[in-house]
């Protein structure tokens, strides 16, 4: 009996390593596990007729085989549905990929980052100051008289009487120059605040930075060349940038900087748009040195002041500022 | 400032830019065009057509039938003007023309007979309010010719954005300045179309005071007003301009009003100046005082609002009150009307900032103030005062009696600045020899006086006498004249600056990029909130919704949560990174302000996906985010629950979570937000944020030191515990460990179970235990010891026993 029970286990883990898919597999499986019919239930029901003696070591080994068995099977169907999901001919490659939600930086960060990371390259670091500051710092130091016509260009927010929130970043300037001496080499990212309301250009809470250089010999020349520098690599290698005068309290000369692109299209044809305004600048007032207690003979310098928002704006053709501040998830979800 | 283009020609005949050249020209100047208006255009269809004949019409008593001589020869027309002059010619519309309101021109039948055109009156050519008869033309007109053309219209109005620094581009001369080749040298004031009457340039002058026909002018605030300049002109007739005033005016974007105050208006255009006519009659003595105003005093303006008028402001009075805010606006009692006969024209100078602070404190703006408060020329003033008084009297009549008044306190000198060309080097990179710098200047109006060694003294025209006081203001007027495109591009090596890059900056970047990477976006939102939101108020805030300084920015981030959600926007992950304020104790002081990161999630912890349902986003999410903004932010610092009473008051159930600081504060919370606090739809799920304080100067990350890989294989063993609800996990994790000893690597729960086959109140924990020894292979009995020990002092300590 027991020399049977050998035999055929044997015989079953044969058939069981030799089944090649699961539909062989069940078969051999109800061949010999198989309750009625099965070749090892058959040798079970047989254990009545053994002897008293024979009867307690034959049944153990009944046993140890059928558990075995059963094992063997159970291995030999994992085996098998392992192999089947490596079958690429089971693969569906047209379902869709399995998820995972993209977060996005805001455009505006964006672009900050990237005009940070020319400016990197180009020796600057960068410097904040706070978003509340007073009128010294955001205008008298900047050499804007709060009763001159320039001050009304920025409708200011106060908290209370000679305390606002800054208009523009370049109270950082007067701050970093204080604190530290030429040369100065830095770019101000942070947020300004105006008395505007909301509409397609305009927001009372908007970012902008701001950029200083001062040293020793310092000129107009340098000035042009490195905004110029700034604006190829940004707007790309075929960009012209123009240089118009303005006015800034702060600057003298003052100058507007625009930009003409080069877009190409997808057939490869270019196409250069306008003249795109892109920032203020100018070469730092010698009243603002003067303020700081630089030695404004000695020393010259530049600045400029740059919206970050209003740059992401032309970058990806958003008609409304607004949508930059809505945070509808459909439309930062675009930035990927 | 709006211009006529073809004006500012006239004042500098030898422009001959075309207008597009112009505008480039007035860019690369410093005065960009915003705008250009085609004046022409809504005449383009419009022609000249004289009037062959005209009789009656034979159905209709006001109707004329006309035979017009047009662009394609003769046509009927059917008119309905009260007069039609035969042999006169008119504007006229033929059939297919649109008229500037958009309306076109067809071919009709009217009361029997063929009308193929029209015959146009100023108002339907939006050129005057003249809607009684057709518009008659005047002169030698050939038939058929555009129409725009030939009686001058065909111009553009140009708006010019001026800078506050430039008073002098105020004005059609300023404008022209800049265009013509040989700048101030090129300007030449035309004859008035009817002849230009001469207006002898004699004055009655005094230091203070000074009278003439019977017109005193008195100034008592010389500090405030430095010169007053009079002309008492008798015997006009006030009436409507003629047509090529009125066209001018309208041409520069201003309206006709009457022909004194039009000539007055023409002159501030032409030259910048602003003049004031006073009914003469009107004036209380026939005096004027500048001074200021007596207290409770008012004044009707020009605009009907009654003033009041303060201590601090100049008026012009008469002998008893004011009759004009001096540099504003004139008063309406004053003011020059049909009935006018005398009057008197006033052209004075008044200090800028004094102007600019009346102006504000009443709430205004008018072409005067706007143009004082820019600084007006000195210099042009005998000019503009002869020049509008010779204009009234060529288009009013009358006639200038006496001398004109002048009286004038604090004579005005041209400011002399020292200008070095080594400094102008020094700034600007390139070299200028003295001649080159006088030859830049002088189209400006400056002239060089004398060349010293080092320097150049440079006389200041009056029209830039506000501006150009210092030597680097001349610097600035040499690079402008020269060209800033003129100048090379060379970059000059740079020493690295002194200031250190802020790490503030650095960490947010790293933030910024981790957040994202974990499929977060970046949101921006105002730091402006509602007075539940901030503790900062603004003084002249835009709406009440943002008048408070934000304390903390996730309420915020909460508000484009419901937005999105209002637009079925379900899944919603934003963080942000901006400031919030806290007020200080000490009023009128600056609040403190912080960097803070907030973040919010709600919806589906993955995208949707044929595998299997999304679970959503729940509090240990928001667990693990903000362990993720600890560890970058704070070295050393963890998440913990916080006690009972210390969550915020946002997290549902008052439970959350606090971040904990390497040296113990509090800088950050999370949890399940309150769906109390929050306006949402039914269908909203859970929404878990958060907000971390970021350190002001970030120190820099403590550098990795690497752990050696391990060189004895670890043996785990599996715990199932049965816990109570009741019975914190962390608890008992905690003295797991402890009770694991030194060979622990580590413990994990890897699974939690609830279910009916579990004593209720329970649930199952499945601790996993990690066990390894350096240098040598652990023995089944030592980890089985451990575990043993695990078993009993989580039991003695938390009572938890081993689910069987």
């Amino acid at each position: 009996m027991i020399e049977d029970l050998r035999r055929l286990e044997a015989d079953a883990r044969a058939a069981i390593r030799r089944a090649s898919d699961t539909d062989e597999l069940e078969r051999v499986r109800v061949r010999y596990l198989g309750r009625r019919e099965g070749r090892v239930s058959a040798l079970l029901r047989q254990l009545g007729r053994l002897s008293r003696e024979e009867r307690p070591a034959a049944g153990a080994e009944a046993n140890r085989v059928k558990t075995a068995l059963v094992q063997a099977h159970e291995d030999r169907s994992r085996e098998l549905a392992a192999a089947t999901a490596h079958d690429p001919d089971r693969l569906d490659l047209t379902l869709p990929a399995r998820g995972k939600w993209r977060g996005t930086v805001h455009p505006v960060s964006r672009v900050v980052d990237d005009i940070w990371q020319i400016f990197r390259s180009l020796g600057f670091v960068r410097a904040r100051g706070p978003e509340v500051d007073t009128e010294w710092y955001n205008f008298v130091a900047l050499n804007t008289p709060l009763d001159h016509p320039a001050a009304d260009e920025q409708d200011t927010l106060y908290l209370a009487p000679g305390l606002l929130l800054r208009s523009h970043t370049s109270p950082v300037q007067i701050r970093t120059m204080e604190k530290y001496p030429p040369p100065i080499r830095i770019i101000a990212p942070g947020m300004v605040y105006r008395r505007d309301t909301y509409d397609a250009t305009h927001t009372p809470a908007f970012a902008q930075i701001e950029g200083l250089v001062v040293d020793e010999g310092v000129t107009f020349v340098d000035f042009k060349a490195t905004l110029a520098e700034f604006a190829r690599r940004f707007w790309g290698p075929g960009t012209r940038v123009r240089f118009r005068p303005s006015f800034f309290p702060f600057t003298e000369p003052s100058a507007e900087v625009d930009v003409k692109r080069v877009i190409v299209r997808e057939d490869g044809s270019e196409e250069e748009t306008g003249w795109i305004e892109i920032m203020g600048a100018g070469m730092v007032d010698p009243a603002v040195l003067d303020n700081v207690g630089y030695d404004s003979e000695r020393y010259t310098g530049w600045a400029f002041g740059m919206g970050p928002a209003r740059v992401a704006l032309l970058r990806h053709g958003v008609r409304d500022l607004r949508l930059f501040y809505e945070n509808d998830m459909r439309f930062l979800g675009q930035f990927t | 400032m709006k211009v006529s283009y073809r004006w500012v020609r006239d004042v500098a005949p030898g422009i001959g830019l075309p207008q597009a050249q112009a505008m480039e020209r007035l860019a690369l100047r410093g005065a960009p065009v915003e705008e250009v208006v085609d004046l022409a255009e809504g005449l383009r269809d419009v022609v000249i057509g004289r009037v062959l004949e005209a009789r009656p019409h034979p159905n209709a008593d006001r109707l004329t039938l006309c035979r017009v001589m047009g662009p394609e020869g003769e046509v009927p027309v059917v008119c309905g003007a009260p007069v039609v002059v035969e042999g006169a010619c008119y504007p006229f519309a033929p059939v297919g023309a649109v008229l500037p309101g958009g309306f076109r021109i067809g071919k009709r039948k009217i009361r029997g007979e063929v009308s193929r055109g029209m015959l146009c009156s100023e108002r339907e050519l939006e050129l005057g309010d003249d809607h009684a008869g057709i518009m008659l033309l005047d002169g030698p007109y050939e038939p058929g010719a555009p129409f725009a053309q030939a009686v001058g219209l065909d111009d553009v109005r140009l708006d010019v954005e001026v800078t506050p620094n430039r008073g002098d581009l105020l004005s059609h001369v300023g404008i022209a300045r800049e265009l013509h080749p040989d700048g101030q040298a090129g300007i030449s004031l035309p004859e008035f179309p009817d002849g230009t009457p001469a207006v002898a340039a004699n004055f009655a002058r005094g230091e203070v005071e000074a009278g003439s026909a019977g017109v005193r002018i008195r100034i008592e605030d010389p500090d405030l007003c430095s010169r007053y300049l009079g002309a008492v002109i008798r015997g006009v007739e006030v009436g409507p301009s003629p047509r090529w005033l009125a066209d001018r005016l309208r041409a520069a974007g201003a309206r006709p009003v009457n022909n004194v105050v039009d000539a007055t208006n023409y002159v501030m255009l032409e030259l910048g100046q602003p003049l004031h006519a006073f009914d003469l009659a009107r004036l209380a003595d026939a005096t004027i005082v500048v001074g200021r105003a007596r207290p409770g005093e008012s004044l009707v303006t020009l605009d009907g609002e009654t003033r009041a008028v303060t201590r601090e402001m100049l008026m012009i009075r008469d002998a008893e009150v004011p009759v004009a805010v001096a540099g504003v606006m004139g008063g309406r009692d004053s003011e020059v009307s049909a009935g006018s006969a005398d009057i008197l024209l006033e052209c004075a100078l008044f200090e800028p900032r004094q102007v600019r602070a009346t102006r504000r404190a009443l709430g205004m703006s008018t072409d005067a103030s706007y143009r004082f408060e820019r600084g007006v020329d000195p210099a042009t003033m005998e000019t503009a005062l002869t020049r509008a008084a010779a204009l009234i009297v060529a288009v009013a009549g009358g006639s200038v009696e006496g001398e004109l008044i002048d009286v004038h306190p604090r004579p005005w000198e041209a400011p002399v600045v020292s200008l070095r060309p080594s400094r102008v080097g020094h700034l600007l990179g390139v070299e200028f020899t003295p001649e080159e710098i006088a030859g830049l200047l002088a189209p400006l109006g400056y002239t060089v006086t004398k060349r010293g060694a080092d320097a150049l003294e440079v006389v200041v025209p009056g029209h830039r006498g506000q501006d150009t006081l210092r030597e680097v203001d001349l610097i600035e007027e040499v690079a402008r004249t020269h060209g800033f495109d003129a100048f090379p591009e060379v970059m000059s090596p740079a020493r690295p600056g002194t200031v250190p890059d802020h790490p503030l900056f650095q960490l947010e970047d790293t933030l910024r990029a981790l957040l994202a990477a974990d499929g977060i976006s970046e949101a921006q939102t105002p730091a402006l909130g509602p007075a539940a939101h901030g503790d900062v108020p603004l003084l002249n805030p835009m709406s009440r919704d943002e008048g408070y300084l934000r304390r903390d920015r996730l309420p915020g981030l909460l508000a484009h949560v419901e937005r999105n959600m209002a637009r079925g926007v379900r899944d919603v992950r934003l963080f942000e990174i901006g400031t919030a304020f806290a007020a200080s104790s000490v009023p009128g002081e600056a609040p403190a302000e912080s960097s803070r990161v907030a973040v919010v999630l709600t919806g589906r912890r993955t995208p949707p996906h044929w595998s299997g349902p999304g679970e959503p986003f729940d509090v240990y999410d928001m667990a693990r985010v903000l362990e993720l903004v600890a560890e970058v932010a704070y070295p050393g610092g963890r998440v913990v629950p916080a006690a009972d009473d210390t969550a915020e008051a946002l997290c549902v159930g008052g439970r959350g979570y606090v971040v904990v600081s390497g040296s113990g504060e509090v800088v950050g919370w999370g949890g399940e937000v309150e769906p109390g606090a929050m306006d949402l739809p039914r269908w909203a799920g859970v929404v878990v944020g958060g907000e971390v304080l970021l350190p002001d100067m970030p120190g820099p990350r403590p550098e990795v030191t690497a752990r050696d890989l391990p060189d004895q294989p670890a043996v785990q063993r599996d715990l199932a515990l049965l816990v109570g609800v009741d019975m914190a996990v962390g608890k008992v994790v905690e003295v797991a460990r402890k009770g694991a000893g030194k060979l622990l690597e580590a413990v994990e729960v890897f699974d939690v179970y609830e279910g009916d086959d579990l004593p209720p109140a329970t649930r199952s924990v499945a601790l996993r235990l990690r066990f390894r020894a350096r240098g040598r292979t652990l023995t089944d009995k030592e980890v089985d010891k451990a575990c043993r020990r695990v078993l009993r002092k989580v039991k003695e300590e938390t009572g938890v026993e081993t689910r069987s």
